[in-house]
């Protein structure tokens, strides 16, 4: 709201910030001198013109790197962009001089990775490009004007005095465009191409095929029964995640105020001890916990042996000899959220007693004055301030489990088989996340453009659902609601 | 371009010249040949191809085309190797035998681990960034060499690879008739072992009898069913096969005809009997040790567990007959062998076939034998005294008639991985001929759909 008020007193003149970028460059071209002009061709005329020689000479290697980098780099890869190269990789042993030649062959992965870096590039390119046309008509401007015109070094300067946040975001901003942006957008163009185990550079060559993987996820065929397993998968990742995200949170907090407790004697070392349990590495508890839950494992030797598994098999829940703790769809879903359970709750404990100790106690002394009990105070007062504190917490915690890889593989790998026939024939199990399937398509058997797709459907369900519920959960006026 | 194409037709002549050599010369001479007698055969070989490709290639001889490498090798060869955790050791006494045999060429050669088991995605996951010489189980030939992950064996320079070794390890390690890999063991497939304390000798021939005694004795006999490598000893004996169409890509399959509803019966109906039970490797293990699993249809790798919990009682023997639709069929196993594969994308291709041969020469495979009890492939070295006394290394040998090879594409394991964890749980009859029916819609889908 505020935005738009702001926008709409401070005049109708103004116009959005992306046109404003363009009209003032071309404000730049038209109303510019002859030196601004030539900077159109040599992007360093306009310093020079203004005495900032070293500005300039900056300019001028940038533009000549970028236009040998368009020559030996951006263009021979973007040429090939529109087919992922044409020539098959070719290799011929000699026995004689038992040496090896290959011919000049493209690999479809190289092209398509350079040339996202190669458009990315030039994107950034352009941008630089405009700027440096306004600078240098600003500069223009300052110069007519009879204004100072910076040194060099008191540009420098200024790099750590008044512009110190660009000095500062530079070196976080070129990590996530390289760590996650161009990742992110290869995978993205993955989903259109064919890219399996048929295609593979460097030896073969794989090409676009358009929307025909996502027909393929969406649409049921005769041989593929991609859309069958991707609506059980889908449904499976988000009950786990819904059951992973709230159990341990409120788990978390019941144990919390168990430990916090007055009438809890040792309260701390209860604590350390729930630490400890962080302390090992998830994997290993993980492993651990699988084996004793496996169909010969120590649990169900034990229950075999107080004759849990008899009584059980009695009313029905157990058909075979043991109890199918990690090999049944049914049995392993609740096992797998109970194990989680275990695994997650100290982390929550971790910061539902920090939460805790921080709660006002003037509202929960005026409650109780007031003759709340215990109930009302933790249902009125604590839970609000927690849910408060911790809603975006939350929410990105139920983002993790959705991607909750390491639980979901590691109790179930090598130990559950899915029964399912139709789930087997692309490769899923009834116990698979989303992540855990794409892991699959992807490690054992190459099949790198479905999980592509799988990947964009996974990156589109946690993007809507973080920015739905934290538009929700943070309104601005959160803070004031609470009170 | 053209000349480019000239050049490729002159070579592809030239190693089919070389190929037809070898074929012709192993016949002649099938008793392990002395290294000298190697070398002369090999030359020959080369010789012919010389002849066939004209004037462009020099008439040289391999002895000489590794002391032209030797010669044109300057600075130092580095090469990386990778072998299963346990076998680091051998492979590292094994290196140093090979850079004492050329003392003239500085190696830098480094041994990193990597399970056979598991080569396969490592190296598919950046082929140009795998080892130079590798192990791998002859499972694995194929998406390799599909992923132009395999160096072919074109050439040999020190002994005749392809006679030494036994034919099963040699059709393992080739797609056609062409050979990717150089055999390294013979005994990657599955056998039985057994407490004679249960079975007497004669009992072991038969699965029926075997179920009868074990039952009496309240034992169980193990059987991995949720794998499609353990399911083909039944369906392998009712005569179904599956196979990848090299051409299409596509795996073909038969296993839903009627000998294969016929043996899925059959495995469904042992089942449920309860004494013949499905296990999990570690399951099986633990079985074994707890005395509790009296016979076990498993590998070398288990072997030595039920070595030490039987004592005297271990014995290991071919797997047993069984009814199949009434008759006596016996089960068939997968001929499993370990190779040692070339990056054909390392800087020194010459130098790891080298590498490759030496690795899998005979004194090599007798040695790995010594220290880690590994069948060797080599015809030789498999038929010594001691090799033969080995009894898991010995069944295998006589199973090793009854194998049948396993060249399936990607999309068979998931599909029959289910199929045999729902014949486990014997299903009724009339839903088999169903559940084969899919599984086989799963084995045989294409990896990419073709457009509709």
């Amino acid at each position: 709201m505020g935005k738009d008020v702001k926008q709409m007193t401070s005049g109708t003149k103004e116009r959005p910030a992306i046109i404003k970028f363009f009209t003032d460059f071309f404000d730049a071209i038209v109303k510019g001198d002859l030196a601004v002009k030539l900077s159109l061709v040599f992007m360093g005329a306009g310093y020079f013109a203004r005495k900032q020689i070293i500005k300039g000479i900056i300019m001028m290697i940038t533009e000549v790197v970028f236009i040998l980098t368009c020559i030996v780099f951006a263009a021979p890869n973007l040429a090939k962009f529109g087919t992922l190269g044409t020539v098959q990789y070719e290799q011929i042993f000699d026995p004689l001089t038992m040496q090896t030649t290959v011919d000049d062959y493209d690999n479809s992965f190289m092209i398509l990775l350079y040339s996202v870096i190669a458009i990315f590039f030039i994107f950034v390119f352009v941008l630089l490009y405009i700027h440096n046309m306004k600078e240098v008509y600003r500069l223009q401007l300052l110069s007519e004007q009879g204004k100072h015109v910076n040194t060099f070094r008191e540009d420098i300067k200024d790099m750590f005095g008044k512009k110190f946040h660009i000095t500062l975001l530079t070196l976080p901003t070129l990590g996530v465009v390289l760590m996650n942006i161009l990742p992110i957008m290869v995978l993205v163009f993955v989903a259109f191409t064919n890219y399996d185990q048929n295609h593979m550079p460097p030896n073969a060559l794989f090409t676009w095929v358009g929307l025909k993987n996502f027909k393929s996820l969406f649409s049921n065929s005769m041989t593929s029964t991609f859309s069958y397993s991707f609506g059980k998968v889908l449904g499976w990742t988000i009950i786990w995640a819904v059951f992973a995200t709230f159990t341990t949170f409120i788990g978390g907090i019941l144990l919390a105020m168990l430990i916090n407790n007055k009438t809890t004697k040792w309260p701390k070392m209860w604590r350390t001890l729930f630490i400890i349990a962080i302390a090992v590495p998830q994997f290993v508890t993980l492993l651990l916990v699988r084996n004793f839950f496996a169909d010969s494992g120590i649990v169900n030797t034990i229950c075999s042996n107080i004759g849990l598994t008899g009584f059980l098999k009695n009313i029905g829940l157990v058909s075979g000899e043991y109890i199918p703790f990690l090999t049944s769809p049914g049995w392993a879903k609740v096992m797998i959220i109970i194990i989680n359970i275990w695994v997650g709750v100290p982390y929550q404990m971790l910061i539902a007693t920090g939460v805790l100790m921080n709660i006002p106690t003037d509202q929960i002394e005026s409650a109780r004055i007031d003759g709340a009990n215990k109930f009302q105070i933790f249902g009125h007062i604590t839970m609000p301030y927690i849910l408060f504190i911790q809603g975006p917490a939350l929410i990105t915690d139920f983002v993790k489990n959705i991607n909750n890889f390491n639980v979901i593989y590691l109790l179930t790998q090598d130990m559950y088989f899915t029964n399912d026939q139709l789930l087997a024939n692309s490769h899923a199990k009834e116990v698979d996340l989303l992540v855990t399937w794409l892991f699959r398509l992807t490690n054992e058997y190459y099949n790198y453009k479905m999980a592509s797709v799988i990947g964009i459907i996974v990156f589109i369900i946690c993007a809507a659902f973080t920015i739905i519920s934290f538009s929700k959960l943070i309104k601005g006026d959160r803070e004031e609601a609470y009170q | 371009m053209k000349k480019k194409l000239l050049s490729v037709l002159l070579c592809g002549a030239m190693v089919a010249g070389c190929l037809t050599g070898c074929g012709s010369k192993s016949e002649a001479n099938t008793e392990a040949p002395a290294a000298d007698e190697a070398a002369e055969e090999a030359a020959d070989t080369t010789d012919d191809a010389a002849a066939d490709t004209e004037e462009e290639a020099p008439a040289a001889d391999t002895a000489s085309a590794v002391d032209n490498l030797i010669a044109n090798t300057s600075g130092t060869v580095t090469l990386r190797v990778w072998a299963g955790e346990e076998d680091q050791e051998v492979t590292q006494t094994l290196i140093d035998g090979f850079k004492e045999k050329y003392p003239e060429v500085t190696f830098d050669i480094t041994v990193g681990v990597e399970s056979e088991s598991t080569a396969k995605d490592t190296i598919l996951t950046d082929v140009e960034a795998a080892a130079d010489v590798f192990t791998i189980a002859d499972d694995q030939v194929n998406d390799l060499v599909n992923a132009g992950a395999l160096q072919e064996v074109s050439a040999t320079y020190t002994f005749d690879v392809k006679s030494e070794n036994s034919e099963g390890s040699i059709a393992a390690a080739s797609i056609g008739d062409k050979l990717y890999a150089y055999p390294m063991t013979a005994d990657n497939g599955y056998f039985m072992f057994y407490d004679a304390s249960v079975f007497s000798e004669e009992d072991v021939a038969s699965l029926d009898t075997m179920i009868e005694k074990a039952k009496a004795a309240n034992k169980k006999i193990g059987f991995q069913a949720p794998s499609g490598w353990y399911l083909e000893s039944f369906f392998g004996a009712a005569g179904c096969t599956c196979v990848l169409n090299q051409e299409t890509g596509v795996n073909e399959c038969d296993w839903n005809s009627a000998n294969g509803v016929a043996a899925a019966q059959a495995l469904s109906d042992y089942f449920a009997t309860g004494v013949f039970v499905n296990m999990q490797d570690a399951e099986m293990a633990t079985g074994i040790t707890d005395g509790s699993v009296c016979a076990a249809v498993n590998g070398v790798w288990n072997a030595q567990t039920a070595a030490d919990a039987w004592g005297e009682n271990y014995r290991a023997a071919k797997l047993p007959t069984v009814k199949i639709g009434g008759e006596d069929k016996q089960l068939r196993s997968v001929i499993g062998c370990k190779l040692i594969g070339v990056n054909p994308h390392s800087q020194f291709v010459g130098w790891a076939m080298l590498l490759a041969e030496h690795l899998t020469n005979i004194e090599s495979q007798v040695y790995r034998f010594e220290q880690r009890g590994y069948g060797p492939s080599n015809i030789a070295a498999a038929s010594t005294d001691e090799v033969l006394a080995n009894p898991a290394v010995a069944a295998l040998a006589a199973q090793s008639q009854f194998g049948n090879l396993q060249r399936v594409g990607a999309n068979f394991w998931s599909p029959t991985e289910t199929l045999g964890s729902v014949l486990a749980e014997s299903p009724s009859a009339d839903e088999i001929q169903g559940i084969l029916d899919t599984a086989v819609e799963g084995i045989t889908a294409p990896v990419e759909e073709s457009a509709e």
